[in-house]
């Protein structure tokens, strides 16, 4: 009985874990095409230091790809899952802040265009269940997992 | 074997794993961004220029803004027009005084309808300040606003003018709202 509960949340992990490896890629693919613009997405957020902003917007959706692959690839899973995790927190309580000191800016988060996706309800909600996927994954992981080749 | 076991748990243990693999896959990241950047035929520098000016500048890197005090004497002896970037409900609810809305989300629609009142309303001005010296360079100005200090909409707006052959575009950064609280002439269309 306990066994058959186990391999039912790894088919629900292994789902999940797929959805985000792709939902992390498909997030960073226009930003790495198009990192001028990202930077500008960057900025628009108003809270890092100008001299940070352009190695962020270098540096943030080359982590997203590769956190994407290990999650597909299942490779690293315990560091993906903890990074990925730890972005969702850092997105939804820097779009929280922006919106309590009434900032209308674009949300950055799969497209560069700054007319597109603006921070709302919408953007919060489905980050937070991002969040509430990649906490799975992570708990899973860390506490239900007898593999050892993550 | 029980020493095996328990070096087995610690090599496993899931704490100890996201402990190394979480560095490594952040300086992975870091490594390859710089190196994917250095050979991009595009490439932005690691630390870039975010000064308004910068920010604001037109294809050759020049500034586009004027400060709200040029804006007020032009806007004053009529030697510019204004043109709202905003969107056409945010323009009716508030408006520098005699500005033309052309909201840049809508730019394809509405250009065509704008174009001939810019370029008459530009003829105009030119021929009432043909003599005046003052402010040669900005005179005849079009003036692009939007509002919020990283409002990007007049910098485009302003861009895409340019390319449409308007050579002296200006920009008011965070337009709207400097020009409504220093008190100067605004417009409201919907009540």
């Amino acid at each position: 009985m306990i066994k058959e509960r186990i391999n039912y949340q790894k088919i629900l992990f292994d789902v999940l874990r797929i959805f985000m490896g792709v939902i992390f890629i498909y997030a960073s693919y226009d930003k790495i095409l198009n990192p001028e613009a990202f930077a500008k997405a960057v900025y628009n957020y108003q809270i890092m230091p100008d001299f940070t902003i352009n190695i962020v917007a270098l540096w943030l959706p080359c982590l997203e790809f590769l956190i994407g692959l290990c999650l597909i690839t299942g490779t690293w899973l315990h560091g993906a899952t903890t990074i990925s995790t730890s972005l969702m927190i850092i997105f939804i309580c820097v779009m929280l802040f922006n919106l309590s000191r009434g900032l209308n800016i674009s949300c950055g988060c799969f497209s560069t265009q700054t007319t597109q996706d603006t921070i709302g309800a919408i953007t919060i909600l489905r980050d937070i269940a991002f969040l509430l996927s990649s906490l799975y994954l992570t708990l899973w992981l860390f506490f239900f997992s007898k593999s050892q080749d993550a | 074997m029980k020493i095996k076991n328990i070096s087995n748990r610690f090599y496993h243990n899931p704490f100890r794993k996201t402990l190394w693999q979480v560095p490594l896959i952040i300086l992975l990241a870091f490594t390859i961004s710089i190196i994917i950047n250095h050979l991009r035929s595009d490439k932005i520098p690691l630390i870039g220029n975010w000064s308004v000016d910068a920010r604001f500048a037109d294809s050759d890197g020049k500034t586009l803004v004027i400060s709200l005090e040029q804006a007020k004497e032009l806007f004053e002896n009529n030697a510019a027009i204004f043109i709202d970037a905003r969107p056409k409900e945010q323009y009716e609810e508030g408006h520098i005084q005699d500005a033309l809305s052309l909201p840049w989300q809508e730019v394809d629609t509405y250009f065509m309808e704008v174009a001939p009142i810019l370029e008459e309303r530009l003829s105009k001005i030119a021929k009432v300040n043909s003599d005046n010296g003052e402010n040669k360079n900005i005179s005849n100005a079009i003036i692009t606003y939007c509002d919020g200090e990283s409002c990007e909409l007049s910098h485009e707006l302003a861009l895409f003018l340019k390319e449409m052959g308007f050579n002296n575009v200006h920009i008011i950064v965070n337009g709207w709202t400097v020009w409504h609280k220093a008190g100067l002439p605004v417009s409201v269309e919907k009540k």
